[in-house]
């Protein structure tokens, strides 16, 4: 059967290089899925969740966004930052998650900082609910 | 003349001289193999947004993206120069000041305004005393990072989409191997892709829309070679310690080695004169 050759990229490293049956991975318009023959398709993507399969197992990533990139059965995630489900601590999300409530609980939604706190919090959900994901 | 004693004391200075050189060349050694390391690694990310950025770049109609579309008229260009904060390295200071210093004086007439854009102290002291127009200048950077590469790579956007510069050129040492760097000097903004003759691919599906990945796409690509460049620049000038202290330190062997010679010649000299002495003296009371 056809696999597809993963491989999630971050400027420090090579996180994963691997044959895959399915990716999963948030994109600009939602999530999407990529199987074996997909077309050629290139999307940013938004800070979520990257999650492959491999037979029956699957493996799950926090990711703060970057490139997807399919081309004949190659996956490419350019990433900025990503960290496998098992590596994330928990309590780390969960207090920079508290701390950036706190900010924002406290700033007007018109000023820069806003912004800022807004992607902490998503990206701090992201990681803990990537993190229940664990194998 | 020297006396015995000026040149033992000198022998010594050389000899804890030579520790110096050494234990820096053995430190260098080690940064540069972590260093390599992680060069290699950030090196799959840089090619493959390359490719990426190429094959994306190839499809697309000129004019398209501003950062990609050069100028007509260029009057004002800015040089970004990559140096280290610290000396003891050889050349790898001058060779980078040199090709900055000599592109400036050969294209004075040719432009309007050049700039230049320094990382890194040495450069910076360099270009200084030469009275060179200095836009910025980023000193005391230990390791880079993408936070401060983030910060590099907006601002020479920036520079360039306000009109403030028409062109700007990096120049860097890439690490070829720990015995050959090369001092590179690139067109950097616009981003000139070469569009060579690749294969024939059908287009990709984008999500959302080619404006929007591009628009995302050429600032990361800009920031990551600045990033590269960095590392190249830090490898190389390990490289560049690691040679230059190995030279010293087989230089201070040779020196000692010579004064050692002088010295044994020196004392064997005067021990032949004072037997002299007492010979003659000798010879002297024997005669009465």
């Amino acid at each position: 059967m056809e696999r597809l050759n993963l491989e999630i990229i971050t400027p420090e490293r090579v996180v994963v290089s691997e044959e895959v049956d399915m990716v999963e991975a948030k994109g600009a318009l939602g999530e999407f899925g990529i199987l074996p023959g997909h077309v050629q398709f290139l999307t940013t993507l938004e800070i979520g969740e990257i999650c492959y399969a491999q037979g029956t197992q699957s493996r799950c990533l926090a990711t703060s966004g970057g490139f997807a990139e399919v081309v004949d059965n190659k996956v490419t995630f350019l990433v900025d930052t990503t960290e496998f489900a098992e590596e994330i601590d928990i309590d780390r999300a969960r207090r920079a998650l508290e701390r950036a409530e706190k900010e924002l609980k406290e700033l007007a939604a018109e000023e820069k900082e806003y912004k800022l706190y807004e992607l902490a919090i998503t990206r701090a959900m992201t990681r803990i609910s990537a993190a229940s994901k664990k194998l | 003349m020297a006396t015995l004693r000026d040149i033992k004391r000198k022998i010594g200075s050389i000899n804890s001289t030579q520790t110096i050189t050494r234990t820096m060349k053995m430190v260098s050694a080690s940064k540069l193999r972590r260093a390599q390391e992680e060069l290699d690694k950030t090196k799959a990310y840089a090619t493959k947004l390359e490719e990426l950025v190429r094959r994306v770049v190839q499809k697309l109609p000129a004019g398209v993206h501003p950062l990609l579309t050069p100028r007509e008229e260029v009057k004002k260009v800015l040089v970004v120069t990559i140096s280290s904060d610290r000396g003891l390295c050889g050349a790898f200071n001058t060779n980078i000041s040199l090709a900055t210093e000599n592109f400036i004086i050969q294209n004075r007439d040719k432009y309007e305004r050049i700039g230049a854009y320094l990382i890194g102290k040495k450069a910076k002291e360099y270009l200084q005393r030469r009275k060179f127009d200095i836009v910025r200048d980023w000193t005391d950077i230990k390791k880079p990072d993408q936070d401060l590469v983030g910060t590099i790579a907006s601002e020479l956007i920036s520079l360039y989409l306000d009109g403030e510069f028409d062109r700007i050129y990096l120049s860097y040492t890439h690490f070829y191997s720990p015995v050959k760097q090369i001092v590179m000097f690139d067109e950097f903004i616009p981003v000139h892709i070469d569009k060579g003759s690749n294969e024939e691919s059908s287009d990709y599906i984008y999500e959302p829309d080619v404006g929007t990945i591009v628009k995302a796409l050429i600032p990361k690509y800009i920031s990551t070679k600045i990033y590269y460049a960095l590392f190249e620049s830090l490898t190389s000038e390990y490289a560049v310690r690691m040679a230059a202290m190995d030279n010293a330190t087989s230089n201070c062997g040779e020196i000692v080695r010579h004064l050692t010679l002088v010295y044994n010649k020196r004392r064997q000299e005067s021990i032949t004169n004072e037997m002299m002495d007492i010979v003659g003296g000798a010879e002297a009371l024997r005669g009465t």
